[in-house]
């Protein structure tokens, strides 16, 4: 079974044929070749798909991509702002040492997006909470956890 | 992964014409966080899901005489909830914990209870809550206490065609305090053991007491025996003590990837104890 499904994604107006049983993951890497969203564990445990859909964070490994007609879809591809500069959360990953392998890092990112949005200014205990749902294999949440912090302030 | 078909019905009639359609090679699908790591896992190979996401009147938090949770209804909506915080903490705590937040966010209440996982983190409460759930399908609509809803490790009482539409939960009475524990191997994970406590009290003496453990048998129990032994009592630590090995020998866990049947058994019956305890100081604190 294939529909057309209509969306903005990153702030544009797309649409595709996708097969029933696809998800948003896939939609997004293999139709608009957006793999920045990582493909990781494919059960909802690791946080490495993490995106947007209206301004909550989902894991798309797991998101019927039929679901996202109609709504709007922010991958960390669309954090970039004008002349490719960073977001201030993107910035302040790779100042503070918040990147080591890479791989966990746009979910983390966008976890920590959709946490600011709601929460501009999150106690530790909230922030942690904030990217429970992301895995770094590296284990380097210590500098993950600066990295946010540091973006809370410089985005007040 | 198989291949499936994807339905979006809007109407719960529109649902029931699909899956009457399919011989039993249908299933719904409401969050889907778990069906479709299933799917993936090829636990279950359904021909097609018929999302429930649609149904505009299954979904929503209304508080008339009854506190009235649609099936559909987001846990983070839940969770975000203030009336059901100050009001049912105990559904609000289980819900806050469950998790994580890309799940929350996704999931929802009538999910979690209809995957009949003995874990579900929403079930406790709602059992400790007296809660009553409503069943529709094609042939009408019925409403059952959550108790009789459970059968057995991802079976419900439902048939096929019908659908959880809503919960409702009586608001307990005046000096009830309610609480919700859980251990599990790290706090984003399935739990270990899960329990809940409301309890009605007239000074020490506990007039009504609604008790229940999760994770330590094939359904999220409810402890009536324990219950029975502490209504009319006063709570007292040998009281407790005594409730806490009651819980023991009531349950029936198993041994699996998360923890051994051993350390279930004990820590229910600790889990019980503190719940009681939380319950009570919950309720002198809203004096």
């Amino acid at each position: 079974m294939k529909k057309i499904i209509d969306f903005t994604l990153n702030g544009r107006e797309v649409s595709a044929e996708v097969e029933s049983h696809k998800m948003l993951l896939q939609v997004l890497r293999d139709t608009f070749q957006l793999t920045g969203t990582k493909d990781g564990c494919g059960q909802g445990e690791c946080g490495a798909c993490t995106v947007l859909v209206d301004g909550i964070s989902i894991n798309s490994c797991l998101y019927p991509a039929f679901e996202v007609d109609g709504k709007s879809v922010t991958t960390i591809e669309g954090l970039v702002g004008e002349g490719n500069k960073l977001h201030p959360i993107q910035e302040a990953f790779v100042e503070n040492g918040g990147i080591q392998c890479g791989f966990c890092t746009p979910g983390m990112i966008m976890s920590a997006k959709a946490l600011l949005d709601e929460n501009p200014d999150p106690t530790d205990e909230e922030l942690k909470k904030g990217i429970s749902g992301n895995l770094c294999r590296c284990t380097g949440y210590v500098q993950i956890v600066d990295s946010i912090r540091k973006a809370a302030k410089s985005l007040k | 992964m198989k291949k499936f078909d994807y339905f979006q019905p809007e109407t719960l009639k529109d649902a029931y014409s699909l899956i009457e359609k399919s011989n039993g090679s249908y299933i719904y699908i409401a969050g889907g966080t778990d069906l479709i790591a299933n799917i993936k896992n090829r636990l279950i190979q359904p021909d097609a899901l018929i999302s429930l996401r649609r149904i505009k009147e299954i979904s929503g938090i209304t508080q008339n005489k009854d506190l009235t949770l649609g099936s559909m209804t987001l846990l983070r909506d839940i969770e975000k909830d203030s009336h059901i915080g100050q009001n049912y903490p105990a559904l609000a705590q289980a819900v806050k914990i469950l998790a994580t937040p890309q799940i929350r966010n996704v999931a929802t209440i009538g999910g979690n209870l209809c995957n009949s996982a003995p874990s579900a983190d929403c079930a406790p409460p709602l059992l400790v809550l007296e809660a009553s759930v409503t069943l529709e399908g094609p042939g009408g609509q019925r409403s059952i206490a959550i108790e009789d809803f459970f059968m057995g490790p991802g079976q419900t009482c439902m048939n096929m065609s019908e659908i959880l539409t809503r919960i409702r939960i009586t608001p307990p009475g005046e000096n009830t305090g309610m609480a919700f524990l859980k251990v599990g191997r790290v706090s984003t994970d399935i739990a270990i053991v899960n329990a809940a406590a409301c309890l009605t009290m007239e000074k020490n003496v506990c007039r009504k007491c609604r008790l229940s453990v999760g994770a330590v048998a094939p359904v999220p129990l409810r402890l009536r025996s324990v219950e029975k032994m502490i209504e009319g009592q006063e709570i007292s630590p040998e009281l407790l003590n005594r409730a806490g090995k009651m819980v023991e020998e009531e349950v029936k866990p198993i041994t699996d990837v998360r923890s051994t049947s051993g350390y279930r058994r004990i820590m229910s019956g600790v889990l019980i104890k503190r719940a009681i305890e939380e319950a009570i100081r919950r309720m002198e604190q809203n004096k």
